[in-house]
């Protein structure tokens, strides 16, 4: 999120799309029903009438996998009818930009296409430069070269009347919301952008976000309170599990994982800092060598000296060629590629895209270690219903992991505030579960006993691990009554100053990190999470004081003081100020900021757009009179005008016009892989997303068990979802009979229409089938979906039913039922290969 | 009427309910009440159980509202005692097995009840419900959280419900707040606080977008307490209440009550208390 939970309470209309808020984050519709209670109006878009959908003013049903031309349409919208926040765009966002006149769109392709190769040449995407080597501009938006008139015409096919034979929202219902939105163009005016899984699970998941994120910035939303683009993450600590790299593609930070081609840190280095030629850009990624080198420091400290392995033990990183993403390692798995397979804390034999292939490779390895509150489906995949346990050789280790009361450790939410909690109880207490264990107490065991056998034998390069530096007060053993110090954890993420090879006290915030090996940091984002304690922090009786053999530490994340009981913000709120940004309420990366691009919330001079509930303003008179931004931390304290307000690009304006992306620097409108369109686009002559990986068209091994449907068998579109009273793949909801009793059974909801059509009653039991496998369950007949009313590209009324099955289900626990995702396929978007889980066709019949 | 000065009560606002349930585990979890066993859906929508039962004290009930064949709405109810102000449960129990308490929450007391279910043909809501499967059953029904309440603690429900659509608080003051929603949202709210008068008044304030009558609520009661305040509190009963009553056997139920034959007939009952 780029704003906060509580902050949502400050829109003037929101749009909750690809997520059902209501369902899979309750919490947030506390601050929806705050927003409505002062005259906020709510849209909902989805396939189905949701839980969230309930509680709206309009909803817009939309076919999955059709969030572009809803959007799309809605930006047309706005640039038809001058429903833009102009000074915004002009200031804040790329919109003035000059591309290079060679770039086009023609039927469906950018420039640069290359069939053979599946990809594009980026060559034209880019920017016109003057003489400095800065992009040229035309502040008045008119030149046709512009990004601003590129996306007027790219986006003036996506008429009402488009939108609608796509989606399958009513012309009225779409121009009533679009009305509605772009209400928030107006500068006093603020709207909010609420998203999730159905937004991302897509072949054009990416595009879908930036699809939302370019309305919010021609709306001039971001950096405001009440605006923003906001991913409510489906796991209380996904957000702290994306900052810490549990991707493949990025480490700790969202720095790169290095390629082959990053011979050594000089040119990683090179290869990833941007650089710029303009003043007023403050490009912070151009401190990208400090980020690196600290975290380098802090993971091989003394071993990491600036001329070992790369410079700053660089080349003991694994560097990674191609894709290494979920769908890809289980491709792998299956094509026999490796033997061995840790597995925690997810359950993909459940909630893995095509689980029928993915159970079939968990066969393939030799070993596997599932550490898990449950024997998940996952750990006990050799015994699924379908398959002979005794024709299966892998061996399967079960860790028994502790919950999340059963730990210590930090939390970062989707507002990305990271929130310390404490165990409820300790191992060994009176209460505790069996042997088991925190997550932190195995990977040190995992990493002590793996130590000790590179001790006894180094291999071909025992260094990495050997030099690692590893120390969490637990000594060399294995030993299972000392738990690790999580104290010293945060420390290390936060980073220190080396004096003489030795830690010499927190540094306070990432502007002190240094690249010549004297500061140490686990994430550049945390650093000022954990730091020395000073008079400043506040009270030693305050929660957030931390004396131990290492000194006196203020835990930030532990902070709890509501900003309701600070006067000093009280009068600041008295004055204009939003409410809810709690600064002194844990602690928040980056810098504590609470609101990220919010020097976009203000004129050249500083006054803030939104004068009720403004974020940051000028303030002339404080600093002595030099003046500075009060309220929330701004992003960069310079003088208002005097840099750009996105300092993360090197341009410092947002990007209406993305270069970055593979499928094209504006989101155009493709088909889900299964379209019940067929290979047609009424768009364009391109059906489906040109780049997307094709594991389905490829080699023998990768096409089994992988087949892609077409519309003439599966003329039904299906979508997957969660249900507030299961939690993910469902362990730990499906072994609670309170829970089961709730939602005993798998079903699918099927509309009133083709319930009738295929004969089944509600309660009935239905037969989902797509070109994967199928499943059997209860049909659920509701009105809450309704077939849509398409047309196609040849202009002809089509009408397609879409049905809807939560994906929670597996063999194991109380709750029991087929797995959903034996109907899914493996199939991802273009720029992440996150699985296309929204959108696929199926049919449906009485079982 | 009695004073409600100091009573306490739940103002329940289906505008706000996205229809979570996390009221209904809360309740099961303070009171410690064992699930119940149930297959795909107990009735519209995603409701389960079937209906309240000495297992579960409050239930999310689900609508559909359609209007000339199209989907309007979609509301959600919070099925549970309502707390009354004279409390017809009460005063049908002959030993005083049930009482409402100067705080507002009607409360059971296990100790007393003979188990011979008056009170369940006496309250206009349908909520105490008997404990069929036990072999010394008791009526249980919702008590407001008393224990919690007396102890300076929020109802369970109203304490998981994040939406803000169970505000706790003293009736009065309630009524206030639900008085003004209702004005300030003329085309929010249908137009009625449920609770307000009925049968003298309850302790649950309800308002909706729809008519609680749409879920199974009975319209039109009077403004009047079933219970006049007599003892014994029979004659308050209507007569087609008494027959069943005698029907059942009141004496023999209660000699009965102890022995295993009950808890045999129970189990064939299954839960469908
Ligand atoms: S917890 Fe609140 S929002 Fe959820 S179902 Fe209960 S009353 Fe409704
Ligand atoms: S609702 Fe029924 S059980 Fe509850 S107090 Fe009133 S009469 Fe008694
Ligand atoms: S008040 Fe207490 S007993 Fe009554 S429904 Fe709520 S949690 Fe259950």
């Amino acid at each position: 999120m780029t704003n906060h939970w509580i902050d949502i309470q400050h829109s003037d209309v929101i749009i909750i799309i690809g997520s059902n808020a209501a369902e899979n984050h309750t919490i947030s519709m506390k601050y929806v029903n705050m927003a409505r209670e002062k005259g906020a109006k709510l849209i909902s878009i989805d396939p189905r009438f949701t839980r969230s959908s309930a509680l709206s003013d309009v909803y817009a049903p939309m076919r999955s996998g059709t969030d572009i031309v809803m959007i799309g349409g809605i930006i047309n919208y706005a640039l038809q009818n001058n429903r833009v926040h102009k000074d915004y765009i002009a200031n804040s966002t790329n919109g003035s930009f000059l591309i290079n006149p060679g770039f086009g769109f023609k039927d469906g392709l950018f420039t640069g296409y290359n069939e053979a190769k599946r990809k594009y040449d980026k060559k034209t995407w880019g920017y016109q430069l003057d003489a400095r080597g800065n992009p040229k501009q035309d502040k008045t938006l008119k030149d046709p070269n512009c990004v601003y008139q590129i996306m007027k015409r790219h986006y003036s096919r996506y008429t009402p009347e488009m939108v609608s034979g796509i989606t399958g929202c009513p012309v009225e219902t779409f121009k009533e919301i679009a009305e509605l939105y772009t209400s928030t163009s107006a500068p006093d005016r603020v709207g909010t952008i609420m998203y999730a899984m159905g937004t991302t699970q897509h072949t054009v998941g990416t595009q879908n976000i930036r699809s939302y994120a370019m309305l919010q910035l021609l709306m001039g939303n971001v950096g405001k309170s009440g605006g923003g683009i906001n991913a409510l993450r489906g796991e209380s600590n996904v957000q702290g599990s994306t900052d810490m790299c549990l991707l493949f593609h990025i480490l700790p930070g969202y720095l790169k994982t290095p390629q082959p081609k990053d011979v050594d840190l000089a040119a990683y280095i090179k290869h990833y800092t941007p650089k710029t030629n303009d003043p007023k850009s403050a490009n912070w990624w151009g401190n990208y060598s400090k980020y690196i080198t600290s975290l380098l420091k802090a993971w091989w400290g003394e071993h990491a000296q600036k001329d070992t392995a790369g410079g700053f033990a660089f080349n003991y990183l694994p560097k990674r060629e191609g894709w290494m993403d979920h769908i890809t390692l289980f491709e792998q798995m299956y094509a026999g590629q490796f033997e061995g397979f840790l597995i925690w804390g997810q359950n993909p034999a459940v909630g893995g895209p095509n689980v029928r292939k993915e159970r079939k490779a968990l066969e393939k390895l030799k070993w596997l270690v599932v550490a898990d509150l449950w024997e998940t489906e996952t750990a006990a995949f050799w015994k699924a219903p379908d398959v002979n346990p005794t024709k299966i050789n892998t061996e399967v280790f079960l860790l028994p992991a502790a919950s999340s009361m059963e730990k210590e450790g930090s939390v970062t939410n989707s507002g990305r505030w990271a929130q310390w909690r404490y165990a409820s109880i300790q191992p060994g207490d009176a209460g505790w579960h069996g042997d088991a264990r925190p997550d932190l107490w195995i990977v040190d065991a995992m990493f002590k006993s793996l130590k000790a056998e590179y001790k006894k034998d180094p291999g071909k390069f025992g260094d990495p691990i050997l030099h690692l530096n590893w120390d969490y007060g637990t000594g060399d053993k294995v030993d299972p009554h000392r738990e690790p110090d999580v104290h010293k954890v945060a420390r290390e993420i936060n980073g220190y100053y080396i004096k003489n090879g030795k830690p010499a006290g927190q540094c306070i915030s990432f502007g002190k990190l240094k690249d010549d090996g004297s500061t140490a940091s686990g994430n550049w984002l945390m650093c000022g999470g954990y730091v020395n304690w000073s008079s400043k922090e506040g009270k030693r009786s305050d929660t957030h004081y931390v004396k131990n053999e290492a000194g006196e530490f203020s835990n930030r994340y532990a902070r709890r003081i509501n900003e309701k009981d600070e006067p000093k913000v009280q009068k600041l709120i008295a004055a204009g100020r939003t409410t809810g940004l709690n600064l002194n309420w844990s602690w928040c990366w980056p810098v504590n900021r609470r609101i990220i691009y919010n020097r976009a919330s203000v004129d050249l001079k500083g006054r803030p757009f939104d004068k009720d509930k403004w974020v940051i303003r000028w303030n002339p008179n404080l600093k002595g009179g030099k003046g500075a931004f009060e309220g929330d931390v701004p992003d960069g304290g310079w003088a208002p005008g005097t840099k750009y307000p996105f300092i993360m690009l090197p341009e410092g304006h947002a990007r209406l016009f993305a270069k970055g992306l593979r499928d094209g620097p504006i989101p155009e409108h493709y088909e889900p892989v299964e379209s019940p369109f067929g290979n047609e686009n009424p768009l364009s002559g391109q059906a489906v997303n040109p780049v997307i990986l094709q594991y389905y068209k490829g080699t023998k091994v990768q096409r089994e068990l992988n087949p892609i449907g077409k519309n003439d068998k599966y003329p039904i579109v299906a979508t997957t979802y969660r249900l507030s009273e299961h939690w993910q793949a469902g362990a730990m909801t499906r072994n609670q009979p309170w829970l089961a009793e709730l939602m005993p059974d798998m079903f699918a909801e099927i509309s009133r229409e083709l319930a009738e059509k295929i004969g089944v009653k509600n309660g009935q039991k239905v037969k989902v089938t797509t070109a994967r496998g199928s499943v059997t369950c209860y049909a659920l007949v509701t009105a809450r979906f309704r077939p849509f009313d398409l047309v196609d590209k040849n202009g002809k009324k089509i009408v397609v039913h879409q049905i809807g099955l939560p994906w929670h289900y597996g063999f194991q626990g109380i709750a029991t039922g087929d797995a959903a995702n034996i109907l899914t396929s493996h199939v991802g978007d273009a720029n992440t290969n996150i699985p296309e889980f929204k959108a696929f066709l199926c049919n449906v019949v009485k079982a | 009427m009695k004073t409600t000065i100091n009573q306490k009560g739940f103002l329940i606002d289906g505008t706000k309910c996205i229809g979570c349930r996390a009221c209904q585990i809360a309740c099961k979890q303070w009171n410690e009440l064992p699930a119940e066993k149930t297959e795909f859906f107990g009735g519209d929508g995603y409701q389960n159980p079937a209906d309240l039962s000495s297992k579960t004290y409050t239930l999310i009930k689900y609508r559909e509202v359609i209007k000339k064949d199209k989907l309007v709405d979609w509301v959600f109810h919070k099925d549970q005692c309502q707390h009354c102000l004279e409390p017809a449960c009460v005063s049908a129990c002959i030993v005083g097995a049930l009482q409402k308490t100067a705080a507002g929450p009607v409360v059971w007391e296990d100790r007393r009840c003979i188990g011979c279910r008056y009170c369940m043909l006496a309250c206009p809501y349908n909520i105490p419900k008997f404990e069929w499967y036990s072999i010394n059953p008791d009526i249980k029904k919702c008590t407001l959280c008393s224990d919690r309440i007396e102890n300076g603690l929020p109802p369970a429900c109203a304490k998981a419900c994040s939406t803000g659509a169970i505000t706790y608080g003293s009736r009065d003051e309630l009524l206030k707040e639900a008085k003004k929603r209702l004005k300030s949202g003329p085309d929010t709210y249908y137009q009625h606080i449920y609770g307000e008068d009925e049968v003298g008044g309850t302790c649950v304030l309800n308002i909706s977008s729809i008519p609680l009558e749409e879920f199974g609520y009975p319209g039109n009661l009077p403004k009047e307490s079933l219970s006049t305040t007599t003892d014994p509190a029979m004659k308050s009963i209507p007569g087609v209440v008494i027959g069943l009553g005698a029907a059942l056997g009141i004496t023999a139920f209660i000699v009965n009550k102890h022995k295993k034959q009950l808890s045999e007939e129970s189990q064939s009952q299954g839960d469908q208390s």
